[in-house]
């Protein structure tokens, strides 16, 4: 027999090589928790369905509740029965079913500790998973340290070891470098996995491809050609029964800090060396470093009263079960930002994001500056639209550009159409969700789509500073009602630049 | 089920399949087309035993790969004329928007199969690739399968539909240079072939490897480990109609995971290749001058 290494095996080429994980257990805490429920098990069904786990796989599942093995794998196969977007079948469910355990488990108390312990050596044993570890921190933030040292202890020597972090991380800089510190005590960064799931989108990953694997784009994405950036993350939902976090989150921290600015750092980024983990973030993070804090006239908060969303009344914020009647949280923000550098310097970039809005939506349109001298008598450059390039990220996911053209006839009459491109149209495999990549990026070990802590730092500090110039005023809430755009003041801050948000 | 808007009427020219093309977009009741999202052009050459079989694989097609696809069907024996007919497919696209995609069949009667490409190109998508899936054996050297290899950019067989293999595979080799090719009998031993592989280093020093499947699957996966190992690998081939097993210097070579996938799958599978496949085309090249079982 020949002794030729793997590496230069001639058969593999050619062949279209998977990007396997390494055999591994994933162990989620906050198992009984909506995210497991929801995205996390539904994700690991889809991973599942189209074999893209390893063949040494299994889940454990530990959270303070009592329940058996047999009683989680029930509850899950509902929530996937529910949730996930392929067909249910008994054959791939039973494949992941077979590996799943679930450990009751309560941070206070040892035992539990050890029961998990036990229960991960048992399978690695059982399932050949090599001492290999993922551990998904899908508990309420104030457990992470405590999740991270218990972890972080009980590291066993062989086999890697990655944390995936649920946002958010801290509820400000300090505490943000705080909850680092435990980290580092345990684990490199290259282990740590903070998630971000809007960077799991398939359309916020297309940005990327649009920008830079277009030649025509690049040329024009900067301050000399674009007016301006509008991004618009947009919810027509109300808190439903996350009262407790969101009065401490509000918009500012549920969505600005994260999803809001790794938005803006996705449009506004100069083009990366390459796509692995660090070009990407090193050129993210140059554009949250460059962005300055904005003004308190920069900045818009709102929050809802009564309104209606789809013809039905809903209740005001204050009204909602477990919040505050008097509560000053803001379910609105908006804001205009710059980010100071040769690319970009004057060129503002308008964010807004709110609970209750009139609409769901997730936008990213670059407004491109109008044409400066129109030929044609009948119309000043001030008629003009300017062009637009709009990105859905949901729904509608995909692309329009809006182009002037002529109106048949006679004269020469100008109007606005949109060229299309959707998703779902040119390709109809289905869009996957978002944690699938995410969490199978995170088994390989694939950094590019979670945040980096510099990143996260660079973003609480923008959000402290806001939240900072906050606390020196008192504003009249509620200021906006249900099923609208937002506070008036959003349209001023606009208005005061000459423009306006869009409306579709 | 997606609705469907279909003409009925036989359209004996260019001109008249693009004006029903365009009527048909036309969402009823409204002077707005419907969405179109292209991404090529899928032609396929389908002499009327395949017409069947073809018909199968584009329903299982359409809604995948929205994008215009011609079929032309040779009628050879008849009297010269065009015989055209089209359908649009209209397919939701979520938050209630609609895309459509164009099926159109032409009949090419007496002198009309001869020159396909005059007849085709017209109806190109411009500046998007065009696929040819060619159904049974081309017609190499032919002037109907010269003129369309050079208005397309891939041409998708399927061996298996050839009798005289090896002869056919030396007579493809010659179109490798001309255009990329892909071949649906290979593309079904992928599988096989990735299982294969993992069995490396021990299977370096094959000697005989024994196929049960059908013989364009034997003779490439054969094909494939003599160019790859550059040595002689003997084949022996039992007939089956599709690829159970595989058994190397006569020790069975585990089943690949997974289910085997469908015809429709495996073209969708193509259709998204631009590049040319040089691995398949040693496979072939190393099974034409194979010496005989």
């Amino acid at each position: 027999m020949t002794t030729a290494s793997l590496e230069d095996n001639p058969l593999l080429e050619g062949l279209e090589v998977r990007r396997a994980p390494d055999p591994c257990i994933l162990v989620i805490f906050g198992a009984s928790g909506d995210l497991t429920k929801r995205k996390l098990f539904p994700a690991l069904y889809s991973l599942a369905f189209r074999r893209l786990l390893p063949e040494n796989f299994a889940v454990v599942g530990a959270a303070r509740s009592e329940e058996t093995d047999e009683d989680f794998k029930e509850r899950m196969k509902e929530a996937v029965q529910e949730n996930a977007r392929d067909d249910f079948r008994d054959d791939v469910w039973e494949l992941l079913a077979d590996g799943m355990r679930y450990v009751p488990l309560d941070f206070a108390d040892e035992q539990g500790e050890d029961d998990l312990a036990r229960t991960l050596t048992e399978l690695d044993q059982q399932r050949g998973t090599r001492g290999n570890r993922v551990y998904y921190l899908a508990t309420p933030p104030v457990v992470f340290p405590t999740v991270v040292q218990a972890v972080g202890k009980r590291r066993v020597a062989e086999g890697w070891t990655r944390l995936i972090i649920e946002k958010p991380f801290g509820h400000d800089l300090a505490s943000a470098r705080e909850l680092q510190q435990v980290i580092e005590k345990y684990f490199d960064e290259k282990e740590v996995f903070r998630i971000d799931h809007y960077l799991g989108k398939e359309t916020v990953q297309n940005m990327l491809a649009l920008r830079f694997a277009n030649g025509i784009f690049e040329p024009i994405w900067n301050r000399q050609f674009i007016d301006h950036v509008q991004i618009t993350v947009a919810e027509t939902l109300g808190i439903e029964a996350r009262a407790d976090y969101y009065e401490r989150a509000g918009a500012v921290r549920d969505i600005f800090q994260n999803h809001l600015l790794q938005l803006v750092a996705i449009t506004a980024m100069e083009p990366p060396i390459d796509f692995t983990a660090d070009s990407v973030r090193n050129e993210k993070v140059k554009v949250l470093r460059a962005m300055h804090t904005p003004g308190p006239k920069s900045v818009v908060r709102g929050q809802y009263g009564r309104g209606y969303i789809e013809g039905e009344e809903v209740p005001a914020y204050r009204e909602e079960a477990g919040v505050d009647p008097q509560s000053m949280t803001e379910t609105y923000v908006s804001a205009k930002l710059y980010v100071d550098n040769w690319r970009w310097a004057d060129t503002p970039f308008y964010i807004r994001t709110g609970k209750r809005l009139a609409r769901r939506e997730t936008t990213i349109a670059i407004q491109f500056k109008r044409a400066p001298h129109p030929p044609f008598e009948e119309l000043s450059a001030e008629r003009l639209r300017p062009n637009v390039l709009l990105v859905h990220v949901q729904p509608d996911e995909g692309v329009s550009l809006a182009i002037g053209v002529k109106v048949p006839g006679q004269g020469m009459t100008i109007r606005t159409v949109h060229m299309d491109f959707l998703y779902g149209g040119a390709f109809r495999t289905g869009l996957p969700e978002a944690y699938e990549r995410l969490i199978l990026d995170a088994m390989l070990g694939d950094a590019t789509l979670f945040t980096r802590i510099d990143e996260v730092e660079e973003q609480w500090s923008l959000v402290d500073a806001i939240v900072a110039a906050w606390a020196r005023d008192r504003p009249a809430f509620p200021n906006y009602p249900a099923g609208t755009w937002g506070p008036t003041g959003a349209d001023e801050l606009m208005e005061r630049d000459g423009r306006s948000w869009r409306r579709r | 089920m997606a609705p469907e808007v279909s003409s009925t009427a036989a359209l004996a020219s260019i001109r008249e399949i693009e004006r029903e093309v365009a009527m048909l977009r036309m969402a009823p009741g409204s002077d707005v087309p419907y969405q179109r999202t292209s991404v090529m052009t899928h032609t396929a050459w389908v002499p009327p035993e395949w017409v069947e079989a073809a018909e199968d694989v584009l329903a299982g097609l359409a809604e995948r790969h929205p994008s215009r696809t011609i079929v032309l069907v040779p009628e050879p024996g008849a009297q010269d004329g065009l015989e055209g007919e089209v359908e649009v497919d209209v397919f939701p696209a979520g938050e209630g928007r609609e895309i459509c995609t164009e099926t159109i069949r032409i009949q090419l009667k007496g002198n009309r199969a001869s020159a396909p490409a005059s007849v085709v190109e017209p109806l190109f998508l411009p500046d998007l690739p065009v696929f040819l899936r060619w159904r049974g054996v081309p017609d190499f050297g032919g002037a109907a399968f010269e003129s369309m290899l050079g208005v397309v950019d891939r041409l998708i067989v399927d061996s298996t539909e050839w009798p005289d293999l090896r002869a056919s595979y030396a007579q493809f080799v010659g179109v490798f240079e001309r255009v990329a090719v892909s071949d649906i009998a290979w593309a079904r031993t992928s599988r096989w072939r990735r299982q294969l592989a993992s069995l490396w280093p021990g299977i370096a020093d094959v000697k005989k490897i024994r196929v049960t499947g059908t013989a364009a699957q034997a003779e490439l996966l054969a094909g494939w480990l003599r160019s790859r190992l550059e040595r002689p690998v003997e084949l022996e081939h039992e007939e089956a109609d599709r690829l159970v097993a595989v058994d190397i210097d006569g020790e069975q070579a585990p089943f690949p995971p997974g289910d085997p996938p469908q015809p429709a799958d495996l073209l969708s599978e193509e259709l998204d290749r631009f590049e040319r496949d040089r691995i398949y085309e040693e496979a072939v090249r190393s099974a034409a001058t194979a010496s005989p079982e």
